[in-house]
């Protein structure tokens, strides 16, 4: 089959989704999940430096996640597709960022979030230059393994607008708290599993479960916007095991990292994150 | 985590990019800035495709953002008369990589040039229906194409006009924002940006498009200027020289102070184009009128009176059909029989010794 190319989200098929490349190459599912999430926060954290508008980190961040599903950890470097993700994201909307500002921000996220001495990269290290080089290479396999499938619909406009008509954009918290929960799963598969009215669905039924506040049930108002029970609780469930455990700082990032990292874990856990790095 | 979803069939699915192995290259159809073009064949389907080799050699800034914008506008931008991108697959190494579109037989501009006689006022209407539909479309989508010329229009032989080359195609916004004045081909380029305004909208594609208008009715281009000076010069000499009345802010664009223009009457289109009806030259008029806020829109344009009036536009499937220069087809040369040679003729004498 053709691979189509189409504006709507492409999301996983069941197999996909049950045998991701990187569980192929003996990568534990829970570390695969915690890489993820690591290096979302880290585009969400450079975006924010670099000033970029929520869009383009929001896209980077399903880039990332679409590319984990059709690639494997193992294999491409997560610091130069993380980097990928938001130079390719900040072009797709229409606000480019330069090659070597990414490359300085992010170095400086990885650093600070590691707790490791903050030294400036020096422009015309041999560091600087893989980066750079790595950045270029992953950006061409980012296009290329996701078929150029890299337009990315995003909820939040939805969720602006099933809010005004559930009555709730007023609301002292439901608003916030929903838009939160949007930007907080895209740390999660959820936005390769769903499209994004379920998604805005589900942030709003959690929000809302959240405040105390009842909505209309008969007929209950999620199937006016395409949603079902199954998937909001299944959404809800994966972003509120977001909070539920906090990131170890030594996971790794680049396919170096990770193999000594899985050498280590069939040891007894160390407990030296510095010497990963 | 057990994972519940329905698996619906015509889901876009995530996978990657096909090698460009499954498509059997045919010949050689273009090649420009953009890259080359080649005619090919879907080995799977038999199916004939343009495959067009993107270009990435001197990329500093990684993938260029001008053609992720091409693949973004022609995904939104899925029309009749807009050409279609099928997928895009990649070759052995992994910065050759090809867009696979639709293949059409003609390009405008080869077809003006080949074709005996300037198409019918019939034809011109079609053709120039075809290419409000697409524009407004892009349009509507907040797409500025900002390079048509005849040869960016391919043609069928079915007489169905695709607009192509969305490599200087963006999205803009409200408010505008900066985009670059470099853009559109001299020749098709709207005054607005020869004279350096700062921001500009759609109606640079409404001024190519009345260039075009022209072109079709004449067979040439109507402003061939041989740089961005002497096509201002050549605008003027036919629409006469704009004054703040014609053009409010005219006056305070970046070039109109620089330079000295001749000061020339008003239009004179109507000597230009003698055989045009009314409603045609008033509908060339409003394409090439200098204020943009002023200039037509294509949705306006649509509903204008000259597609009203006889000669109805021509349905496509009549107009005739040229062979096809790009897969190779030549004009054959038809050999009508020669006179029977009468009795009396000049008897040719063999005098070469017999054998």
């Amino acid at each position: 089959m053709a691979t189509k190319l189409s504006l709507t989200n492409p999301l996983l098929t069941p197999e996909q989704w049950s045998q991701p490349p990187s569980r192929i190459a003996k990568v534990p599912a829970p570390l695969e999940t915690q890489i993820r999430h690591f290096a979302c926060e880290l585009i969400e954290a450079a975006g924010i430096l670099l000033s970029l508008p929520q869009v383009a980190m929001a896209t980077a961040q399903v880039l990332l996640q679409r590319f984990y599903y059709v690639a494997s950890i193992t294999q491409f470097s997560v610091r130069d597709t993380m980097m990928a993700c938001l130079f390719l994201a900040s072009k797709l909307e229409e606000c480019p960022r330069k090659v070597k500002d990414i490359i300085n921000v992010f170095d400086y996220v990885v650093k600070r979030r590691r707790n490791l001495l903050i030294t400036p990269l020096e422009m015309f290290s041999q560091a600087f230059y893989e980066m750079k080089n790595g950045l270029i290479i992953a950006e061409l396999q980012l296009l290329k393994q996701l078929g150029f499938n890299v337009q990315v619909q995003l909820p939040y406009g939805l969720l602006v607008t099933y809010l005004q008509c559930l009555g709730l954009v007023h609301h002292p918290q439901i608003p916030q708290l929903a838009w939160n929960y949007l930007n907080d799963a895209l740390r999660t598969c959820v936005y390769v599993c769903y499209q994004p009215p379920t998604i805005a669905s589900a942030a709003i039924f959690l929000a809302a479960r959240q405040c105390q506040c009842k909505l209309p049930t008969q007929p209950p108002w999620w199937t006016v916007f395409d949603a079902n029970l199954d998937d909001m609780i299944y959404i809800s469930g994966h972003i509120l095991s977001l909070y539920e455990t906090p990131l170890p700082t030594n996971i790794p990032l680049t396919c170096e990292e990770l193999e000594s990292y899985l050498e280590n874990v069939q040891a007894p856990l160390s407990n030296s994150p510095s010497d990963q790095v | 985590m057990s994972q519940q979803r329905k698996a619906s069939t015509d889901q876009l699915r995530l996978a990657g990019c096909r090698s460009v192995h499954l498509y059997e290259r045919l010949n050689r159809i273009a090649e420009g800035s953009y890259g080359i073009v080649y005619r090919a064949r879907d080995r799977q389907t038999g199916q004939i495709v343009a495959l067009k080799r993107l270009k990435l050699d001197q990329e500093t800034q990684g993938f260029p953002i001008t053609t992720l914008r091409e693949i973004q506008a022609l995904l939104i931008a899925k029309h009749p008369h807009i050409v279609d991108v099928k997928e895009i697959v990649v070759g052995d190494t992994l910065t050759s990589i090809y867009l696979v579109m639709e293949y059409v037989e003609h390009d405008l501009k080869t077809l003006l040039e080949e074709m005996p006689s300037p198409f019918l006022q019939s034809e011109v209407k079609t053709l120039l229906l075809q290419l409000l539909q697409g524009v407004a479309l892009l349009h509507d989508h907040w797409i500025i194409h900002r390079d048509l010329k005849t040869s960016n229009l391919l043609m069928t032989n079915r007489g169905t006009i695709k607009i192509a080359d969305f490599g200087l195609a963006r999205k803009y916004g409200s408010p505008l924002g900066h985009m670059t004045q470099m853009v559109v081909t001299l020749w098709y380029r709207a005054p607005e940006l020869l004279l350096g305004a700062k921001e500009y909208s759609t109606a640079i594609d409404m001024w190519s498009i009345g260039c075009i208008f022209a072109e079709l009715l004449e067979k040439v281009p109507l402003f061939q200027g041989r740089g961005e000076i002497d096509q201002l010069h050549q605008i003027f000499k036919l629409l006469g020289t704009p004054s703040e009345r014609v053009w409010p802010g005219y006056s305070k664009l970046p070039h109109t102070q620089t330079f000295n223009f001749a000061v020339y009457p008003p239009s004179n289109l109507r000597q230009r184009f003698m055989h045009l009806t009314n409603h045609g030259l008033d509908l060339l008029t409003r394409l090439l009128t200098y204020d943009p806020k002023q200039r037509i829109t294509a949705e306006e344009a649509l509903n204008h009176p000259y597609f009203q009036e006889n000669p109805p536009p021509k349905d496509p499937s009549m107009f005739p059909t040229w062979p096809s220069k790009s897969s190779g087809e030549k004009v054959r040369l038809i050999h009508s029989p020669v006179l029977p040679q009468a009795d009396h003729a000049e008897v040719q004498v063999d005098f070469s010794p017999a054998s």
